[in-house]
């Protein structure tokens, strides 16, 4: 077989994987849930992540909890602590930039790292740095990652996943046609299922048949992006990392399930309000505004029905949106109907910018609804979220989320220390269970 | 203005305005001035008087936050209840917080924190030449000799009691 390259690392890239990575959190800080299949997400009924114990007895993602219960009754199954999981996020992302400042951080368990170049400062070959970092994640974290380390990020990605759970697999350029021989052309990042099939009628089953393809006919039969993950497959870096930590979003979403589900008309609209309150904080911290608004209802039969609706600006408070909304709901609430989730997405987000005056009066009221949620931010950080709120939202927060909120409480917030409250705790992940 | 030879307040102002700009056009960087925030830091010792000239901000330019002075490996460094007394001949009582470093090579007479039985376990970490074993502070509870591997999860490194 001829190589694709002859160049091990032109670039060296490292994608790294948490394994399970909620459910490892989980694991980790409580021995006694070691080796058990063990699945996050009670609280909102269906499985949000699970160990590999639960993989291996067939729990998915996404599966409902009543039915992992009847699949595999031993199941261990906790509410979600994203505080938990995102400190540990963080922590992940600091290990990495112990060694590089170049780290894409690709969502909460998984980021790209750049180390080209750094072999001679830190005197190390390229995989002993990723050696190195592996066997910090794993001990500090106290959970494996699985590493990847290749000349760029599709092959990055090929190479986590080559050994997971706890896998280090370094494909450098000339061995590159090994691997993907091996590799069925779907599980290439990136490829999806309509492209799977648009290449098995050509004939390409494997990553191998479609990077030998010449260019000339990638060019002209496929778009732009499949053509760069083809010259990524033979070795060349194109897709760069996006740097940073997450600094702006495209849409902002936020989805919350309760139970038992409701037709009651106020307070569904409540938990819809709640949700447009929390959208608007996030917007807020980002300096951004939105244009345009999403709202859906799911019903107890998991459909959902939803209307989008233009606002005449662009706004970052609350109030605006409701007010919009409000015709949209009356218009998809149906009495008949128990609900179990309302959700909101903002698009067409912009930057904050309240300048333009305009004949309405507009601007002015801009203003004054800019001090006041400024005052409401101050007062969040300094009390908590939901200091204060809107009276639409009030129903929402008179009960609990969820029936027999204490069950899906996770545990560190039932085990506050003097000073800590409901709202604040300290930011440092905590061990938990018994201690002999 | 002694360090500058400039005899023009103005003068020395206008450099000193440079300097702290991120992006001083044509001056190299390494001279640009550093403004550090410290923040949450607590003064190691001392005090100050009122109404003598205050030296404060000078001395205080090397004392640390709590967090800095008590965690070392910031990403590894977690907090454990305590709720057992095994402990209690070290002074560690139930209901304490402590700061545990993940991974940390324990040395002989660390109080660990260390896996047995799929439970947690707190007690002092005792080497005798090749060999280690677990040692609790109670008299009533035997040294545990590990069988294969000894599990250490984390080394204590600080112990907290909060009277609320």
């Amino acid at each position: 077989m001829e190589p694709l390259t002859l160049a091990s690392f032109p670039r060296a890239i490292l994608h790294i994987d948490g394994d399970a990575f909620f459910a490892s959190c989980e694991q980790s800080r409580r021995p006694k849930l070691q080796g058990r299949p063990v699945v996050t997400g009670k609280e909102r009924g269906i499985a949000a992540s699970m160990s590999y114990e639960a993989k291996a007895r067939g729990v998915t993602r996404g599966m409902r909890i009543s039915d992992i219960r009847k699949l595999c009754p031993d199941a261990v199954i906790l509410p979600s602590d994203y505080e938990t999981y995102s400190l540990l996020s963080k922590r992940f992302f600091a290990i990495v930039r112990r060694y590089t400042p170049d780290v894409e951080e690709y969502s909460i368990d998984e980021c790209f790292a750049d180390l080209t170049g750094l072999r001679r400062l830190l005197r190390m070959s390229y995989l002993k740095i990723a050696e190195r970092m592996k066997k910090e994640l794993d001990t500090e974290l106290g959970f494996t990652f699985s590493v990847g380390l290749a000349p760029n990020k599709v092959v990055a990605k090929i190479a986590s996943k080559w050994q997971k759970p706890a896998g280090l697999t370094a494909i450098p350029g000339r061995e590159l046609h090994h691997y993907l021989a091996k590799l069925p052309v779907e599980k290439v990042w990136g490829i999806g299922p309509n492209t799977t099939a648009f290449l098995h009628k050509h004939g390409i089953r494997t990553a191998l048949e479609f990077a030998q393809r010449p260019e000339a006919w990638v060019k002209r039969y496929l778009s732009k992006p499949f053509f760069q993950i083809w010259q990524e497959l033979n070795g060349h870096y194109v897709f760069e990392l996006a740097l940073g930590e997450h600094e702006t979003y495209y849409t902002i979403q936020k989805v919350k399930t309760f139970t038992p589900a409701s037709s009651d008309r106020a307070f569904v609209f409540a938990q819809l309000a709640k949700n447009i309150e929390n959208a608007c904080i996030k917007m807020r911290k980002y300096k951004l505004a939105t244009q345009r608004v999403v709202m859906f209802l799911r019903t107890h039969e998991f459909r959902d029905f939803g209307l989008e609706v233009d606002l005449s600006g662009p706004t970052q408070f609350p109030n605006d949106i409701l007010h919009a909304v409000n015709p949209a709901f009356e218009e998809l609430f149906s009495p008949a109907t128990a609900y179990r989730a309302t959700g909101v997405i903002l698009s067409k987000l912009t930057e904050a910018y309240y300048g333009q005056l305009d004949l309405f009066g507009e601007a002015i009221r801009m203003q004054r609804l800019s001090n006041l949620y400024e005052s409401v931010d101050t007062l969040r950080e300094k009390y908590g979220k939901h200091t204060v709120f809107l009276g639409a939202s009030f129903l929402a927060h008179q009960s609990a989320q969820h029936d027999g909120e204490r069950g899906h409480l996770p545990e560190r917030q039932r085990q506050l220390l003097p000073g800590e409250t409901t709202r604040k705790r300290l930011g440092i992940p905590m061990f938990l269970g018994e201690v002999h | 203005m002694a360090l500058t030879g400039l005899r023009s307040t103005h003068a020395v102002c206008t450099h000193v305005e440079r300097l702290l700009d991120p992006e001083p056009p044509g001056y190299p960087t390494a001279y640009q001035l550093l403004l550090r925030q410290r923040d949450a830091a607590l003064p190691v010792l001392g005090t100050v008087s009122a109404g003598f000239p205050s030296p404060a901000d000078e001395e205080l330019t090397d004392t640390m936050s709590l967090d800095d002075y008590l965690i070392g490996n910031k990403e590894a460094t977690y907090i454990l209840k305590v709720n057992g007394e095994s402990m209690l001949g070290a002074g560690i009582l139930p209901g304490d917080m402590l700061l545990v470093e993940r991974g940390a090579e324990p040395r002989d007479g660390d109080i660990v924190i260390a896996q047995v039985d799929r439970e947690w376990t707190m007690k002092f970490f005792r080497r005798r030449g090749r060999r280690v074993f677990l040692e609790a502070a109670n008299q009533d509870f035997k040294p545990i000799f590990p069988t294969e591997e000894l599990q250490v999860a984390a080394v204590v490194r600080a112990v907290i009691r909060k009277y609320a």
